[in-house]
């Protein structure tokens, strides 16, 4: 049995996926997005939060029975509510044997697969193979820039993107609009082609950066440094992707 | 909302019908003594009295009227008098009929003169048989029949003089003959109602206002005689209409005034109740955006998805209602206490949460609360004294229950209710039988509040894992850790409520004890048997009682047992959950575990209503989508066979930023028992305990 590492377990989180959800938030994410609004999704080891109302651990071990066993004790309610279960992150490929375990336990159950697209192309096939629908990340099509605002190359990103027509895995393009990293023309641009040939597609959601993504950092010990103008309305153009024939939603 | 109508609210709003208040209100006590009045006449001169003094308040642009100008109800014996005539006796909440729902069907389908030829036709039958109580109860329901007529026709003439012939030939109708028309009904309506607040009365629920309106409205649209459109405006009127006197209506905080309706469910013959206006009261209800009337609606697990999706629109308005009562377990509930099937299926909500029958229910619904924390920490204080075992610290918690249950129903052996002869004319068969709805309603049970059961499941699960299982902690350190508040005992406090089951997780280890703690109630109050032949109805609810049974109340004694510090590691003083809601402090999931940890309740055996109570982020009513998701939450509440539901869209930010500036958010309303309130007129610890409360799907 695989053992991972979880933050947090949250039920009725409308935006990860169709119908009534519970998303589980695996600890631990290789990308170092600067505008990351879960910081304690970026260590893979348990760590205390801080705070005036008093500390907090984050991050519990869970052994893949045990969280199935959670899990499943409200598949019932979740599959005749239209939805299922969610894994986000941190990134879910970063404990892959784990998250594939507890999938495997849950048999019926609709899964959804929140990623960033980084890690092995074994680790994204094995998941991806068993999740019902992919909530894909696409944040920054330039290499350079890419690594710049991430700490890591979008290579293996695009190397899995095109793994979702073989594995005909449908899939949800999300991509988020920090205001003059990720929302610039040319940028857009580029997703929009990028996505646009892949005949799995669902449709794109632009995810406008939230003020309050800075708020969790000194909890967490951090520093927040966006080293973008935060202040700066996200530039949410929806005409790059409907040019394209794509479907396209602003959250 | 069109211009008229957004000029009614912002009026009602601004206060600017209080120019027509007057000074003082009659002085009824002299006239009454030298008159050597029977208490039952008195009651009858007191609502004559203030028909009479009431001005008439017609505004140009009004189509439904009636102004309350009188600010308070004047006594009917001096003080003196009315002492020795209650000595002895328990007068609830001030001994005048409140918490009912009356039967506004037969009110409307006779009209009062209807209803003074039955008051008439058993006058004589009384007289002949020489009954003179009932005679007296029917000359004072008489002589409070005329003086609504009276005020009515006092309208009507001055409705003529301003040219205002709409409400005048209206008035001249209603409320005297029954409506013929969707209009006529509102306007009998506002008066009728009006006229119980003007007697006393307080708590004056609306009931089922989609059943009894429905045959006007359908009458008019099937006519042609009315559109859609009008009769929502109609509607809006009327519920506008509803917030102009509210801040003279008594209740423990502004706002908790039992101006209530009920949407939806069966009918008294078991078919289905929702209706074209069930879907229109919604609307305009979410429309008006106003706290009264706060909107219940009645569902089953096969409620029409879209019905749950429009109510959660209103949801999304910040409301605090509707509030859901699942039918496919109420009923069964009431009908295992003792109610009539077909009255069981015409269940209202009388003020807050508290299940009634219209026109036949006498229900005392609050004679008050078991603190749960309080019987489970006696037994826990009790048990690791003495070194008694789980089982036994959990048998001494129900008998614990027992002894609070049978304290709070004792005065009410001794319940007296001051004689309601106009209240009564609006009940099903007081004239017909000639006694008092007081006296003679057919359901006159009590109910009791079952108040903070998830605290006292935790402190119970907390000890039975970490005293009994676990063995890590020491009986006489928690029990010196008690005593001391978790003063240098911040380790074993944190254990014990980081490391224990707890309610809300879906957690059989709490959960198991939060049911037993209502079976132990069940118990308790089916082992009560007043002389009345009442039975005592166990409740879910926790009213203002998850402060008071924490720290007191600020204005007298509390009756029911204050608690100190508890073995969930909770502080003294520490607020309990309101109504069926996880401790203050847990860690959550979200809502789906919540519901399941309280859909284990046994709610054949506890009737007397009280909600889960969910705080959705406000952020979640963003979009369609996401509104139909809030909908399928709330048939998943009825599939669970959870009772009572209050859902309510909270915004944490925006609270935080009203207390600080209160001027710019006079129109923030909140949820707060039973009852939705206006966030700035609620006193400091109200408005925390919202702020506090635990908040789902914050995105």
């Amino acid at each position: 049995m695989t053992d991972g590492i979880i933050f947090d377990v949250r039920e009725f989180t409308i935006h990860d996926g169709p119908g009534i959800r519970t998303t589980v938030f695996l600890k631990g994410c290789p990308l170092a997005c600067t505008w990351c609004h879960n910081p304690e999704g970026l260590d893979h080891a348990p760590q205390v939060m801080r705070s005036p109302g008093g500390d907090r651990s984050v991050g519990r071990r869970y052994g893949a029975v045990e969280l199935a066993e959670l899990l499943a004790r409200q598949a019932d309610i979740l599959a005749s509510n239209e939805g299922g279960v969610t894994f986000s992150g941190g990134e879910p490929l970063a404990q892959a044997d784990f998250v594939a375990e507890v999938i495997d336990l849950l048999p019926g159950v609709h899964i959804v697969l929140d990623t960033s697209g980084f890690g092995t192309r074994g680790h994204f096939v094995s998941l991806a193979r068993r999740a019902d629908l992919v909530y894909f990340d696409l944040k920054v099509m330039d290499p350079v820039a890419h690594r710049r605002w991430t700490g890591q190359d979008n290579a293996p990103i695009l190397r899995n993107l095109g793994l979702l027509a073989e594995l005909r895995r449908p899939f949800v393009a999300r991509v988020p609009l920090v205001p003059g990293v990720t929302d610039t023309d040319a940028n857009l641009a580029a997703i929009a082609a990028a996505v646009a040939s892949q005949p799995t597609l669902v449709r794109v959601d632009l995810l406008p950066y939230n003020r309050a993504a800075g708020g969790k950092y000194a909890a967490c010990g951090r520093t927040f440094l966006p080293a973008f103008d935060e202040d700066r309305a996200p530039n949410a153009d929806i005409r790059p992707f409907q040019r394209a024939g794509l479907e396209v939603r602003v959250a | 909302m069109n211009e008229r109508l957004e000029g009614l609210r912002a009026r009602t709003r601004e206060g600017h019908f209080r120019q027509y208040r007057q000074p003082g209100a009659p002085d009824l006590v002299a006239e009454c003594d030298h008159e050597q009045l029977s208490w039952p006449r008195r009651m009858a001169r007191l609502t004559r009295r203030m028909c009479e003094a009431e001005i008439v308040v017609i505004e140009p642009d009004e189509r439904i009227v009636f102004t309350r100008t009188l600010r308070a109800v004047p006594p009917v014996h001096s003080p003196a008098d009315h002492a020795a005539l209650t000595v002895g006796q328990t007068l609830h909440e001030g001994g005048l009929i409140n918490n009912v729902c009356a039967d506004w069907e037969l009110a409307l389908r006779q009209g009062l003169l209807g209803r003074r030829r039955v008051a008439g036709a058993t006058r004589s039958r009384m007289a002949s048989a020489g009954n003179i109580e009932a005679v007296e109860f029917v000359d004072a329901a008489i002589e409070t029949i005329d003086a609504v007529l009276a005020l009515a026709a006092r309208y009507a003439t001055e409705a003529r003089r301003l040219g205002r012939d709409d409400v005048a030939s209206v008035l001249e109708r209603v409320p005297g003959e029954p409506p013929r028309t969707f209009r006529e009904a509102l306007q009998a309506l506002r008066l009728l109602h009006a006229v119980v607040w003007l007697s006393g009365h307080h708590h004056v629920g609306l009931g089922r206002l989609d059943q009894y309106l429905w045959p006007f409205l359908a009458a008019d649209l099937a006519a042609g005689t009315l559109e859609i459109a009008a009769a929502e405006e109609l509607l809006a009127e009327f519920f506008i209409a509803l917030n102009r006197d509210a801040d003279l209506y008594p209740g423990i905080q502004q706002g908790d005034n039992g101006q209530t309706i009920t949407l939806g469910g069966l009918t008294r013959d078991g078919g289905a109740a929702v209706n074209p206006l069930t879907w229109m009261a919604l609307r305009v209800a979410r429309d008006v955006g106003l706290i009264d009337p706060k909107v219940n609606l009645r569902i089953t697990g096969e409620t029409d998805l879209a019905l749950l999706e429009l109510a959660s629109d209103l949801t999304r308005k910040g409301l605090g209602f509707p509030q859901y009562a699942n039918d496919d377990v109420v009923i069964p509930a009431l009908a295992a206490h003792g109610y009539a099937l077909e009255d069981a299926r015409d269940y209202t909500v009388a003020a807050c949460w508290e299940f009634t029958i219209p026109g036949r229910g006498m229900d005392v619904p609050n004679i008050g609360a078991v603190s749960f924390p309080a019987a489970a920490d006696a037994a826990v204080r009790n048990g690791l004294a003495d070194g008694a075992s789980f089982d036994a610290i959990l048998a001494r918690t129900g008998a614990e229950i027992g002894r609070q249950v049978h304290e709070r129903t004792a005065p009410y052996e001794r319940l007296l209710w001051a004689p309601a002869p106009y209240y009564s004319v609006l009940m099903t068969g007081a004239l017909e039988a000639g006694v008092d709805h007081g006296a003679g309603a057919r359901y006159r049970n009590l109910g009791i509040h079952g108040a903070a059961a998830a605290s006292a499941a935790d402190a119970l699960a907390a000890v039975r894992r970490h005293v009994f299982e676990l063995a890590d902690v020491d009986r006489a350190e928690l029990l010196t850790a008690l005593e001391a508040d978790f003063v240098d005992h911040e380790a074993l406090r944190w254990r014990l409520a980081e490391e224990s089951p707890r309610v809300g997780l879906n957690d059989p280890a709490a959960d198991d004890l939060l049911r037993c703690l209502y079976d132990r109630l069940a118990d308790a109050c089916e082992g009560e048997h007043p002389q009345s032949g009442a039975i005592v109805r166990p409740g879910t609810g926790s009213a203002m009682y998850y402060l008071w049974l924490a720290r007191g109340r600020d204005d007298g004694p509390l009756a029911e047992p204050l608690v100190g510090a508890t073995a969930d590691g909770r502080l003294r003083g520490d607020p309990f959950g309101a109504n069926l809601a996880p401790t203050p402090g847990t860690h959550l999931r979200g809502p789906i575990s919540v519901l399941q940890s309280y859909a284990g309740i046994d709610y054949r055996r506890v009737c007397n209503g009280g909600p889960i109570t969910l705080e959705l982020s406000a952020a979640v009513f963003a979009d369609a989508e996401s509104i139909r998701k809030v909908a399928l939450l709330v048939r998943t509440f009825a599939r669970l066979g959870c009772q009572q539901l209050q859902l309510n869209a909270l915004n944490a930010e925006q609270l935080l930023d009203a207390r600080a500036h209160p001027e710019e958010h006079r129109d923030l309303i909140v949820r707060v028992w039973g009852w939705s309130g206006y966030f700035c007129e609620l006193a400091p610890e109200y408005q925390d305990h919202v702020i506090s409360r635990h908040l789902y799907a914050d995105v």
